[in-house]
């Protein structure tokens, strides 16, 4: 890149943004926290120089924007491909459509689905608890620390929500958290923290994953109870009849069950079949949330890829996206 | 031109080595390391210039971490973001043994055609 050298750790973080425009946003937070550590203690040993003429030498040293940025880029293809299991598609519709039980994907959706009531409970209350203490101590002395204590705890708990997202539905998520930039002033820093859209977001999510998930939950659980139950229904009947149970036999079932269902010898079998269709495509329907829930997840959590040029200039802070 | 042919070279070069240094260098190291001294440890061994970008070196520790040869602790610091501290797991010393072997019959087999040239290399190295 014919580009002017950077000469300050802003206009390096900022170069190499740039340079990762359209790479995955998780990475890029990655790739930006990893130089900016870089930077940041290279500078801290040398004492004696400028910031700028430390910055000097850095792309002999670090490496220059591009290739630092091509590094990512290429280590990121080459992780993928030797993590990812190379999978045989199925080629007829009915292999595609049974095949969602040999992904591993379908079934961590499936648990994410569950999981959801629980964090989304969690992650409720701690902000609705943050915001409302925030509010009511914001009068106080302690308001403001406290405000930034909460941020501290949304921040690290919008990067666990990540590591668990990635590792249910293996989109990629941060690895590293938004490191704020330490050149600003304390009050500077607040101030960003506040007109970060990110900021907002992310308590947007916590809040909002209550109601998601409650549906999630819903959906997993009736969905798994009424396939399973159906499922099972021809082996009891046929247990029962046999009489292998004799606990009351064929009965206690008939009274639960319609009735035609066991007055016509074949209805059995066609409500398994039913279950096992049902059962299916609520295998591929956590599959879909799964992976519409890690987009969400991430315009919500992980800062937006890149923001427009005039704004980073105007503003001049390396990572207020 | 040259240069970057060299350069292309040099990094066609490295792929695979980066991994196989920066697990010996944690493997000798009694303490857990991060990203920055890992970097100035490798260019203090070679007179202050590392052969690799040290830029280059910070995707390849996640990249084996994320293998579980390495496993990692955030601490805080005061000069920049929190630091990640690396330590090299059984599997990794174990990947290290293996990778070790291939790396010295492939510079023993290597060196067998170039030995020739050994006193150009040693001078521009």
């Amino acid at each position: 890149m014919n580009r002017s050298a950077p000469r300050s750790i802003d206009q390096y973080l900022r170069q190499l943004r740039e340079e990762l425009a359209g790479a995955d946003s998780a990475l890029i937070q990655d790739a930006l926290y990893d130089a900016e550590e870089y930077l940041r203690a290279e500078v801290a040993a040398h004492p004696e120089k400028s910031e700028s003429d430390v910055l000097e030498l850095i792309a002999s040293t670090y490496g220059a924007p591009d290739e630092v940025a091509s590094a990512y880029r290429d280590t990121e293809i080459k992780v993928k491909a030797a993590m990812a299991t190379p999978r045989k598609e199925p080629h007829t519709a009915l292999g595609r459509f049974f095949g969602v039980f040999l992904d591993p994907r379908a079934y961590t959706s499936l648990f994410f689905m569950l999981l959801a009531l629980a964090t989304g409970i969690i992650y409720f209350v701690l902000a609705v608890a943050g915001l409302s203490l925030s509010a009511g101590f914001s009068v106080l002395i302690i308001g403001v620390p406290f405000f930034l204590m909460f941020m501290a705890v949304c921040r690290v708990v919008s990067l666990a929500e990540g590591r668990l997202i990635e590792a249910m539905t293996g989109v990629r998520m941060p690895r590293r958290p938004v490191y704020q930039g330490a050149a600003l002033g304390f009050w500077a820093r607040i101030g960003e923290m506040l007109r970060d859209r990110r900021t907002w977001s992310t308590i947007a999510y916590l809040v909002l994953m209550l109601p998601i998930g409650i549906i999630y939950f819903v959906i997993a659980v009736a969905g798994l109870s009424v396939s399973l139950s159906l499922i099972v229904l021809p082996i009891a009947t046929v247990i029962a009849q046999a009489g292998w149970f004799g606990v009351g036999g064929i009965e206690a079932f008939s009274d639960a069950q319609p009735a035609w269902a066991f007055h016509t010898g074949f209805g059995i079998p066609v409500l398994g079949l039913a279950g096992l269709l049902l059962l299916t495509s609520l295998m591929h329907l956590a599959r879909g949330i799964g992976r519409l829930h890690a987009l969400f997840a991430k315009t919500m959590l992980v800062a937006r890829s890149a923001p427009s040029a005039p704004e980073a200039a105007e503003s001049g802070a390396p990572l207020a996206a | 031109m040259d240069d970057s042919n060299e350069r292309k070279f040099q990094k066609e070069l490295n792929g695979g080595l980066v991994g196989l240094v920066l697990l010996a260098v944690l493997a000798e190291s009694d303490e857990d390391l991060y990203g920055y001294e890992i970097a100035k440890r490798l260019a203090n061994a070679n007179e202050g210039t590392s052969i690799f970008k040290e830029g280059t070196i910070y995707p390849v520790l996640r990249a084996l971490s994320a293998g579980n040869l390495l496993t990692s602790r955030i601490v805080p610091s005061y000069s920049g973001p929190p630091r990640r501290y690396y330590r090299i797991t059984e599997q990794g010393r174990g990947v290290l043994a293996e990778w070790k072997l291939i790396w010295a019959s492939t510079r023993d087999f290597v060196d067998r055609f170039t030995e020739i040239q050994n006193s150009e290399i040693g001078h521009s190295s």
